[in-house]
């Protein structure tokens, strides 16, 4: 239980760098009723609707948003230790004078990235989903009230550190960046297809470590196309520099157009 | 666990058509799911057992049609079933495929009296 008001611990906050109070989503309602089943009188109702279907409108919702305002959105999605933060901290601190950008900072518990973005001076907002695997639609809505973004800008969603649950819900953003580094294995685009498909651009990170790790480049590539042949790379290491400039200026590109 | 996301979605969907039609009940759900819409069937059955109690789906069956997977070859234009996104075009070799369906994650259709 959250100590500031007494809340499950397992419910969704959102909270700015530096503010010691959260608030709550509005969640999921549901209309509670005991009933006794009689299935003598049954009859169907065709429904036919996406299961997934509040989550894709409200994506939606939140890509017409950016589009009014020009504002670039980018989903960074991966497995927990892949280095997304680290990749934003670098990114954030090169291209601040460049880029106007937010950071949406997505994780089940604490505000460790968000503290970690902040000292970029960049404005940030913690979401913690509590036992949630993903950020939705809806959260990202919240977020980016609350953050109030300007017109021009890049917004930076980092997603819960998970390659599997953030696969199926659209934000809204203009691209989804999925995150590899080289001391997992080059395998994962085959085991993890579903996020790998998803996703329009593959970052590998990491690349400073290659001499030390089982890992071959060019494999995670073709695996990663075949399993879908629009993507696009980038290898980088976030902590030495190394290929940071063509993702910058690929950054750069995109937050004009 | 995103399947109890999933699985909370469809029975509220479900309990609003219910719920319009005037019903007291739930007694099935039907959904379509493609072979690649990233859902564990068995998982899927376990949250929405959780789920529905407390609800008007309580102890209602949930039936779920798996529809297959086609792809399109880009290089040869052969379309093929396939039951995982890397898939090798059975006529001239090459992985470049457009999946033409297999995505499908849907509410059928709701049984209530």
């Amino acid at each position: 239980m959250c100590d500031t008001c007494g809340c499950g611990a397992d419910s969704t906050t959102f909270r700015k760098h530096g503010e010691d109070h959260h608030h709550h989503g509005d969640g999921h309602h549901h209309t509670h009723d005991h009933h006794t089943h009689d299935h003598s009188n049954d009859r169907t109702i065709a429904v036919e609707q996406d299961i997934l279907g509040e989550n894709n409108l409200l994506a939606q919702r939140n890509r017409g948003y950016f589009e009014a305002k020009n504002i670039f959105a980018i989903n960074l999605v991966s497995s927990p230790g892949s280095g997304k933060t680290t990749l934003l901290e670098k990114t954030l601190t090169a291209l601040k004078n460049d880029i106007p950008s937010a950071v949406i900072e997505g994780d089940q518990q604490t505000m460790n990235d968000a503290d970690r973005i902040a000292t970029t001076g960049v404005p940030v907002l913690q979401i913690n989903t509590g036992n949630g695997c993903h950020l939705d639609a809806e959260m990202i809505h919240t977020a980016y009230g609350e953050l109030k973004l300007q017109d021009n800008s890049t917004l930076f969603i980092e997603n819960v550190g998970n390659l599997v649950c953030p696969a199926l819900f659209d934000l809204g953003e203009d691209k989804r960046i999925v995150v590899i580094s080289v001391t997992e294995g080059d395998d994962k685009p085959l085991k993890y297809p579903t996020m790998f498909d998803a996703a329009d651009i593959c970052i590998i990170n990491k690349i400073d470590l290659l001499p030390y790790v089982q890992f071959d480049v060019e494999k995670c590539k073709e695996y990663a196309l075949r399993v879908n042949h629009h993507l696009k790379f980038f290898e980088v290491s976030a902590t030495t520099g190394e290929g940071m400039e063509t993702w910058y200026a690929w950054l750069k590109d995109q937050s004009q157009k | 666990m995103h399947e109890m996301s999933i699985a909370m979605n469809i029975i509220n969907i479900a309990c609003k058509e219910a719920e319009k039609d005037g019903a007291s009940s739930i007694s099935k759900i039907e959904l379509d799911v493609g072979r690649l819409s990233g859902i564990m069937i068995d998982s899927l059955q376990f949250c929405y057992d959780a789920v529905c109690k407390g609800t008007l789906a309580e102890n209602s069956l949930l039936e779920i049609n798996e529809l297959p997977a086609m792809a399109c070859c880009k290089k040869c234009e052969h379309t093929f079933e396939i039951d995982a996104f890397m898939a090798l075009c059975p006529e001239c070799d090459s992985y470049e495929i457009d999946i033409l369906q297999g995505r499908e994650l849907k509410l059928r259709a709701v049984s209530v009296n």
